[in-house]
């Protein structure tokens, strides 16, 4: 079977200098894409204008990159599912978030609502097996966990995906932009933006009310402790200590909790 | 040459023995339980004397000031609500203990719904998820609204986090978001909420609110970082701007918007479960769960983190005990500054601030700094030469030996136990 993919690519935004550059999980998911077929049968999206940053998609060795037309600050959303409806690709893949614009994350669902396809989400890798795509997802602290979808789906690339390859400047010069006017145009989206600021980590939790020597008291003291000692056991017995009280307290558990490599 | 004596009288004023009425002052000072009537000042008036009829400080009313002192609490004594928390209130004996219900607020006939979608850890609220429900009494403004949470049986607290309604759910333990989101739209049609909150928390509520919000065709609001009635703040442009808006129907809340109910409770009556929605299908199946290395963790998110510290000399039996525990290796400044680990590695106020549920340390004395980074850890395991270090008085279990004697013999008995249930 020809697996045939979409990717949709967004312009990211370098969060230095903050020029105009691939965006980082949109490249991954591009990646991802090419590890997947090699290169044949990916359609690259990019709903919005045409930019330049976009030739650095190029550059990872796809032959050209699809751009529906429109306005900033216009929702993408149908002309996308025009577009999608008529090709109607097995996969499409995307970043979790785009670097630039209000960064919702909400677009991979609309898509998968509107298109009624399963949405996996922050995916690390992937593998298709005919109909049946396998997917890893990356959870906090290091968790993974293996899910299995039939085709067609949307699939979200997250940070812990496989870092995209460097973009070639002869593939950016050989590959071209398909500029094509969008069937559907959205509506504008405005909001009044300002400048983030970084917010305050409450840290202290003394009870409201309470003196300054309290609230003093809550940043400075030491939380638990009072513990129990073994003063010098000898070294099997300590290490017996430790490991009963690891595995009381639910952090090892050693008949099933092997360490797997991903 | 001797004091005149004095001839008390009952007005708190002596005699002289010259016959001359002589306001005495030095009455005042004498302590009250050793004059037989309740202290008043020489007018007559009533004066307030903690120390009253008390035999120890802990009988007497009023609270304790960190130095010691027993003050009085006008406050408490004026309404009971408003008494300082904080402080060790004292009591006289016989009274209650200070474990005083919360007032309850309740609202018996709500003019809209607010609708909290929790996370759960297991079967508590998390932090973030008291300060979901607190932010929609913040969004409410006025208490005409009621906030219904959609919760499992069994969940305890949740009238103190704030829940004027309870909407049982299933349990669903195993990953399945179409179905959750299924049990929410189901409770939304039944509800019609004028707000769904969701946690924007990579553990269920991102992912969540983003179906609910797309399969209800609402553009919700994500990563709120401030939140009114009226006005909230949704933070993009990867953290660089805020954009400014009416709060929609749908709001992912990162954490930290609000500050969780604390002076009052809400009655958390249950309501009739809702029937769950027809056709809804799971189309993504959850294989297994797993861990990759643990060293590939960053150690601000590891669950478990083995440490070593300038007691560590034998630094392949620390990553033989690491990796045999499957721990994320971390380290003390100083590991760090001889290039024993590298420096993502350290922990402590000028590395990082880790937050394992277990942080095991090898040979860490627990500078001031170093005990600033574990601070939120629940549970702390300390190896150390010396019974007096700060490290072991914050430990939950310490060992007095040498690192270099327990770190292989912790390896072996891994080893064999895993050996032996391998058999």
């Amino acid at each position: 079977m020809n697996l045939r993919i979409a990717v949709l690519l967004s312009i990211g935004r370098n969060p230095r200098s903050g020029r105009a550059r691939r965006a980082d999980r949109d490249a991954r998911a591009l990646e991802l894409a090419l590890s997947l077929t090699g290169g044949d049968h990916i359609e690259a999206i990019h709903a919005g204008m045409r930019d330049p940053a976009l030739d650095a998609y190029l550059g990872m060795g796809i032959p050209s990159v699809t751009v529906l037309l429109h306005e900033p600050g216009h929702d993408v959303l149908p002309g996308l599912v025009a577009h999608l409806r008529q090709s109607m690709p097995d996969l499409i893949l995307a970043g979790t978030a785009a670097e630039d614009g209000p960064g919702s994350g909400t677009l991979p669902y609309a898509l998968a609502s509107a298109l009624y396809v399963p949405v996996l989400t922050d995916i690390a890798t992937v593998e298709t097996e005919g109909e049946t795509l396998r997917g890893v997802q990356a959870l906090a602290a290091g968790q993974r966990r293996r899910l299995r979808v039939t085709l067609p789906a949307i699939v979200t690339v997250g940070q812990a995906a496989p870092i995209a390859r460097q973009s070639a400047f002869r593939l950016q010069r050989s590959g071209k932009l398909d500029v094509r006017s969008s069937a559907l145009q959205g509506d504008a989206i405005e909001h009044r933006t300002i400048p983030a600021r970084a917010r305050p980590k409450r840290v202290a939790t003394a009870a409201p009310g309470g003196s300054a020597t309290d609230r003093l008291r809550a940043l400075t003291q030491m939380s638990g402790g009072g513990g129990r000692n073994l003063v010098n056991p000898e070294p099997q017995e300590a290490a017996a200590a430790i490991l009963s009280y690891l595995e009381t307290e639910g952090i090892i558990d050693l008949p099933t909790g092997s360490v797997q490599q991903a | 040459m001797t004091r005149p004596r004095f001839t008390r009288i009952d007005d708190g004023q002596r005699s002289a023995p010259g016959e001359r009425i002589r306001r005495d002052i030095r009455a005042r000072f004498i302590p009250s339980d050793q004059i037989d009537n309740p202290v008043a000042s020489p007018s007559g008036r009533p004066r307030f004397d903690p120390h009253q009829g008390r035999t120890t400080p802990q009988e007497a009313l009023g609270v304790m000031a960190p130095s010691g002192r027993i003050r009085r609490d006008r406050q408490a004594e004026r309404d009971p609500r408003l008494a300082v928390r904080t402080a060790t209130v004292v009591r006289r004996q016989g009274a209650a203990p200070s474990a005083k219900p919360l007032p309850l607020v309740t609202v018996d006939d709500p003019a809209y719904i607010l609708l909290v979608v929790p996370d759960f850890d297991g079967d508590r609220l998390t932090d973030h998820d008291r300060e979901l429900i607190s932010a929609a009494h913040v969004l409410a403004g006025d208490s005409t609204g009621a906030v219904v949470v959609l919760a499992p049986a069994g969940i305890p607290g949740l009238d103190l986090a704030g829940a004027d309604r309870v909407l049982p759910c299933a349990r669903l333990t195993a990953y399945t978001p179409e179905l959750r989101a299924g049990d929410v739209l189901a409770a939304v049609n039944a509800l019609e909420p004028r707000h769904i909150l969701f946690g924007e928390s990579s553990s269920v509520g991102a992912d969540l609110g983003r179906r609910v919000a797309a399969a209800l065709g609402e553009v919700p609001a994500t990563h709120v970082v401030t939140l009114a009635p009226d006005e909230l703040k949704s933070r993009g442009w990867s953290g660089r701007i805020d954009a400014i808006m009416v709060p929609p129907r749908v709001l992912l809340l990162e954490e930290q918007v609000a500050v969780p109910l604390h002076d009052h409770r809400r009655e958390a009556r249950l309501l009739e479960p809702v029937a769950p929605a027809a056709g809804v299908q799971s189309r993504i199946v959850e294989e297994e769960l797993f861990r990759i290395d643990p060293d590939l963790v960053p150690i601000a998110e590891a669950d478990f983190i083995v440490s070593a510290g300038n007691g560590v000399i034998d630094w392949d039996a620390f990553r033989d005990v690491a990796a045999a525990l499957g721990g994320t290796r971390g380290g003390s400044r100083i590991a760090c500054d001889l290039g024993h680990l590298p420096r993502n590695r350290q922990v402590g106020a000028s590395g990082t601030l880790v937050k394992p549920r277990c942080y095991l340390a090898f040979g860490i004395a627990g500078a001031p700094q170093h005990l600033q980074g574990i601070r939120d850890c629940e549970r702390v395991v300390a190896i150390n030469t010396n019974l007096h270090a700060d490290m072991v008085k914050r430990a939950d279990l310490s060992i007095i030996a040498d690192a270099q004697a327990v770190m292989p013999a912790l390896t072996e008995l891994v080893a064999r136990r895993r050996k032996g249930n391998e058999a």
